[in-house]
């Protein structure tokens, strides 16, 4: 465990009111990796990242990227600084081409200040090829299916040469073929030299690209390994599917919250 | 696999394609439309002219608003506020300091601009109504404050101008001083929409959330749209008051001016480099007809009425949409919009 961090979080919460979105969670990404974030529907994933990226103030705790304190930063910085996502649900710009979306990224993002528009959009074609657009290029947002909206979104977070990338659902709603190309699509950017951060509801696709999976349930932190080793775990299989022990489970702390 | 796959025409890109595709005929007309406007001074005077000359100012205010409205996304409905801050700086520059006309505008319209940075940040983190409302509240105060405070602005005595001399030439000059200031605006335009800055505007249009994560500063994006829309108005403000040679609060911060922008821009195409400015032709050779040609009395502010619901129901993304061959103009399409923008 040589390894490099390259993002830290530090008993990262998050209160909406009085609900505990996200509770004291601790996160270490290594340099290079895949790591898998899952857990169930409403487990605090997505809030996490929206708390990292900036895009929503964090209650209390402290996000470190490469040793750099980013804790409360804007998204604008956090994004230039070489972090970019993707959105489960996507958002694409519609009244502009599918070129000048990916230019967008390589415009703002990490690397942006080098270049200028023009350069932007004439550095993007090599972009949209390697996610597989290329005959889409002068086609509006707005024209798109899904599958190619998911690409898109992840082109335009790949442009702005991140080096840690979050990726928010981008197989929900895709078929079993298009989740295998998908998956190659993964494997292809992280061996671009770019971290990733997977948010993931498909298993299948969990196992298959990640090489750690971190566990969330109820914003906190479950449990964290090897996909096969968390996947097997008594705790994390009671979160998924032991829908009686947890509501059993949700009783008794009720119960004794109230005494 | 997917429909989309067949290939398909390349189409225009909505903002800085400007000599793409069939937007060559549109700069084919505009060039056109120039040279009568340029001409046009030599066979006509008086009304013509003083209607043709508050046209183009209203183009210039147009094109301004367009940075906020069109391109950035956000519905400025107190735009007039530039407008009057531009006029009165003018003015209270040439008579209390005696400046002469030009330093005077730079007055004006850096007040505009001071005006709409200062406002703009607290009011455009507001989205939606909430921003429209806080805009029109802002340029009502901001016009009561012009109107209540004597010792400076004169109050509802107005400022009275020093008259530009040759009179005979008065016409004429302040004619080509607007259209100086409207071929200035669509330059400035076509210029910031090739570059980053327009980018922004556009990307804090389709998703601010998705803009500001990218890498853009969306407060900054915005207040410059704001404030560049504010130097376009504040121009014109400057114009119009050495034109006028009169300044009265309740002339220059009338609501009827954020208006008639908004119609302007929304009329000829928001977000397009040409919309503001053939949408204000459209617009006033529309009021001038209703209310100068037709005999129909006081009908003509119902008849305007009605044609601008119509306009908004069948063309919601304005005539450019028709022109650069986006929107087919058949009744099928039409209804098509009504469907779409559930109007």
């Amino acid at each position: 465990m040589e390894r490099e961090v390259i993002l830290e979080s530090q008993s990262v919460t998050k209160h909406f009111g009085g609900l505990a979105a996200v509770e004291k969670v601790n996160m270490k990404i290594y340099q290079g990796e895949i790591l898998g974030l899952i857990g169930p529907n409403g487990a605090g994933k997505t809030t996490f990242v929206n708390i990292i990226t900036g895009m929503i103030p964090i209650t209390s705790g402290k996000v470190y990227f490469k040793g750099r304190d980013i804790t409360g930063w804007p998204a604008y910085k956090v994004g230039r600084i070489g972090i970019a996502r993707t959105f489960q649900i996507v958002k694409p710009f519609r009244g502009m081409s599918v070129r000048e979306n990916v230019a967008v990224g390589a415009m703002f993002g990490h690397t942006g200040h080098t270049r200028s528009s023009k350069e932007a959009l004439e550095k993007v074609d090599e972009l949209i090829d390697f996610v597989g657009m290329s005959h889409l290029k002068d086609r509006y947002a707005d024209e798109l299916t899904i599958p190619y909206l998911k690409r898109l979104e992840l082109a335009k977070a790949l442009a702005m040469e991140p080096e840690l990338l979050f990726l928010d659902e981008v197989m929900a709603g895709l078929h079993t073929k298009e989740i295998e190309s998908a998956m190659a699509l993964v494997r292809k950017i992280n061996e671009r030299g770019v971290t990733l951060l997977v948010i993931e509801h498909v298993m299948k696709a969990i196992v298959g690209i990640t090489n750690r999976v971190f566990v969330m349930n109820f914003g906190q932190e479950l449990a964290q390994g090897t996909p096969e080793e968390v996947l097997n775990h008594p705790v994390v299989i009671k979160a998924y599917l032991g829908e009686k022990f947890a509501q059993r489970h949700m009783k008794q702390k009720a119960v004794a919250a109230k005494v | 696999m997917n429909v989309e796959e067949k290939k398909a025409p390349i189409r225009i890109t909505r903002f800085d394609g400007l000599f793409r595709g069939r937007q060559r005929l549109l700069s084919g007309l505009s060039g056109v439309l120039f040279a009568f406007l340029f001409i046009f001074p030599l066979f006509a005077s008086g009304f013509w002219l003083n209607t043709l000359t508050s046209l183009l100012l209203l183009a210039a205010m147009a094109e301004g608003w367009n940075f906020i409205g069109g391109y950035t996304g956000y519905a400025a409905f107190g735009n007039v506020a530039f407008f009057g801050i531009g006029a009165y700086g003018t003015a209270l520059s040439m008579t209390k300091l005696h400046w002469p006309f030009f330093p005077g505008m730079i007055v004006g319209v850096a007040a505009a601009v001071a005006f709409a940075i200062v406002f703009g940040l607290p009011i455009l983190r507001l989205k939606g109504h909430y921003f429209a409302i806080a805009t029109v509240a802002l340029a009502t105060a901001t016009g009561e404050v012009a109107n209540s405070w004597t010792s400076f602005t004169g109050g509802s005595a107005g400022i009275t101008l020093p008259f530009f001399h040759p009179m005979q030439l008065s016409g004429q000059y302040f004619y080509y001083l607007s259209l100086l200031l409207v071929v200035f605006g669509l330059f400035l335009t076509w210029y910031i929409m090739k570059r980053k800055l327009g980018y922004s505007w556009v990307a804090v249009r389709e998703d601010e959330e998705a803009a500001n994560m990218m890498g853009i500063n969306t407060t900054w994006a915005k207040v410059t749209a704001f404030a560049l829309s504010a130097v376009m108005a504040g121009f014109a403000g400057g114009i119009y008051a050495y034109w006028r040679t009169f300044v009265l609060a309740e002339e220059v911060f009338k609501i009827d001016y954020t208006l008639q922008m908004i119609l302007a821009t929304v009329f000829g195409g928001p977000g397009t480099i040409f919309g503001p400015f053939i949408g204000a032709f459209i617009y006033y050779i529309l009021v001038t007809i209703l209310v100068f040609f037709l005999p129909i009395g006081q009908l003509h502010a119902t008849l305007l009425g009605t044609i601008i619901i119509l306009v908004m129901v069948f063309t919601p993304k304005g005539i450019m949409d028709f022109i650069s061959g986006k929107r087919k103009l058949t009744w099928r399409a039409l209804l098509e919009n009504v469907r779409i923008y559930r109007v």
